[in-house]
């Protein structure tokens, strides 16, 4: 008979992402066999994370200050106010963060529209960024969700409802990746990249 | 190309199987409810990921088991390949010499296979769904992309549809028109190549098997696209007349609740002379039919691919008459594709048989060879 801690906190881990049931006691073993200390930190990340970490009110990106204010990305002055990312969700902006290309401000939308799961317009925060877009100064918004079905259809989505209000709208490339051979590029992807081919 | 080994994991009620396929023909013979149509269905899957005959990938599995899985060694252009497909719960995995597939390309790349069964031989006289896919097996045949093109295509259909029940804004619906237009374009432009190819070919084949004065014809255009000449427009053109299309008709389709126009709402048209197949053809005539195309999708993969696809026959010959099971059968023997067969009688399929032929039985889920 194993300890009832021990299974609850088995049972706790399996409910983890890609986390099964025998990785989630490996996992569990490991924390009992470690040093107190580490257990006791882990707990206290585990609070702390849930306890501190909110929404930015204005981006919906990560945040740990006080309620009520806003992130680092919304408040940094050396970010240009005028461009603006719409991203699906944060870990697509740490990607382009990551790039240390985009220096506009970031919109989280937290999902993309997706009628088969039930999710329309009202479960995004499109209408947060339309309030957002009336007092600040952006002049163009780069629409960066993912180049699948969801993700066109929120992007169409998002032009038509920004380009009336005279918004430059702009849409990532896609194509062939960077230091990718033309001969392992998908039929779908090397065609996309053939129709939006540019000048040089 | 040519099957080397196929080896049967949990497939169905196959509970371990592994074959050493004739490079001619190899006959499986056994009772109905055996599971020889189960060993097609695992050669089937193999060469395509898509099931022959079950809904869900689930069903391919074996009752009781957890996972399911079929491979096979290719001689693909001089090299030995081993491809293999495990379903699992929740979708499959494509293996390419035990490694993961890249992408369906490097996994399909060189293997191709046409099947022939018993339901092929209803979809003349059947809906215009049953010949839709019909024509999709010999699209997807010709262009593995197609696979991912036609699934891209159903889910924002299904999204599309969703709204359209929801009664949904307008603004909400019509971001879904432009990757209908621009995908439902492709499969468009798809299906018309492989109709431009294989439907001479067919109407030479059904001239020599179809016992009938008047030509058969197998045409395909879009349903509801008045004012577009389907045959001269690009895909470009396609693509704005189906964005068009899908504007004009979005009350109606407000008021029915589904799509009413694309490539979902074709149909592949079948006539001989100045009939329509599906009203005025015998049963005899609607067989040859479908045995007409099946000819000439052969003959077109070759003259595409430059070698000749497997050929699976499941139980065929029990369904055609003895004059045209005879063609059938001269004509695999002559054309000297690796074929597989299941019969319930070793007598019907006499004529695709020769030296080389290996022979298997089915029995109870348990396969062993036989002699002839």
């Amino acid at each position: 008979m194993t300890p009832d801690a021990l299974n609850r906190l088995v049972a706790q881990l399996a409910k983890l992402p890609g986390i099964g049931e025998k990785t989630a006691q490996r996992l569990a073993f490991h924390v009992l066999r470690s040093p107190p200390d580490f257990a006791k930190g882990l707990a206290a990340a585990l609070t702390e994370v849930v306890d501190k970490v909110r929404l930015c009110p204005r981006c919906f990106s990560l945040h740990d200050g006080p309620a009520d204010t806003r992130c680092g990305f919304c408040t940094d002055a050396r970010r240009d106010d005028k461009v603006l990312c719409v991203v699906e969700n944060i870990s697509d902006q740490l990607a382009l963060e990551r790039t240390k290309e985009f220096k506009g401000r970031y919109h989280v939308l937290h999902g993309v529209l997706s009628p088969l799961e039930g999710v329309g317009p009202d479960q995004l925060r499109i209408r947060e960024l339309l309030l957002r877009l009336e007092d600040s100064p952006i002049e163009e918004l780069i629409v960066a969700t993912n180049p699948d079905v969801e993700g066109e259809a929120t992007a169409l989505y998002l032009t038509k409802l920004l380009k009336p209000l005279g918004l430059r709208v702009t849409r990532l490339a896609q194509g062939i990746p960077m230091g990718g051979d033309l001969e392992y590029a998908d039929q779908a992807t090397l065609a996309r990249a053939l129709s939006a081919r540019r000048e040089l | 190309m040519r099957l080397l080994s196929l080896t049967c994991q949990r497939f169905r009620n196959l509970s371990e199987v592994t074959l050493a396929p004739s490079p001619h023909t190899t006959v499986a013979v056994g009772e109905n409810g055996q599971g020889k149509t189960n060993l097609l269905e695992a050669l089937y899957f193999l060469a395509t990921l898509k099931p022959l005959r079950a809904g869900r990938l689930s069903e391919l599995v074996q009752f009781g088991a957890v996972s399911a899985k079929v491979t096979g060694r290719f001689l693909l252009s001089g090299a030995e390949r081993e491809i293999a497909v495990e379903v699992v719960p929740g979708g499959r995995t494509a293996l390419v010499d035990g490694k993961r597939a890249a992408s369906l390309e490097s996994y399909f790349g060189g293997v191709s296979v046409v099947a022939f069964t018993p339901d092929d031989l209803a979809v003349v006289k059947g809906g215009p769904d049953g010949r839709r896919a019909f024509l999709d097996r010999s699209v997807f045949n010709r262009f593995p992309a197609y696979l991912e093109e036609s699934r891209e295509y159903a889910r924002a259909l299904k999204s599309r549809n969703r709204l359209l029940k929801d009664n949904a804004p307008v603004s909400h619906l019509q971001a879904w028109d432009a990757t209908l237009a621009r995908v439902g374009a492709r499969l468009w432009a798809r299906r018309r190549q492989v109709v431009g190819e294989v439907a001479p070919r067919a109407r030479d084949a059904f001239a020599r098997i179809g016992r009938t004065e008047e030509g058969a014809t197998f045409s395909y255009a879009p349903s509801h696209l008045p004012h577009v000449d389907f045959a001269a427009s690009d895909e470009a053109q396609l693509q704005q007349a189906l964005g068009l299309a899908l504007d004009v008709r979005l009350r109606r389709d407000l008021e029915r609740g589904f799509t009413s126009v694309g490539p979902h709402a074709d149909d592949l048209e079948l006539a001989l002379g100045q009939h329509a197949a599906r009203q005025y053809a015998s049963q005899g005539q609607a067989r040859a039919l479908v045995l007409a195309w099946k000819v000439a999708e052969i003959e077109n993969l070759e003259a595409s691919n430059g070698f000749l696809p497997l050929l699976l026959l499941d139980d065929v010959s029990s369904e055609l008459d003895p004059e045209r099971n005879a063609f059938l059968m001269g004509y695999l023997a002559e054309r000297g594709a690796q074929t597989f067969l299941t019969t319930t009688d070793a007598h019907l399929v006499q004529r695709a048989v020769g030296p080389d032929t290996v022979w298997y039985r089915v029995s109870g889920g348990q396969v062993s060879r036989r002699e002839a």
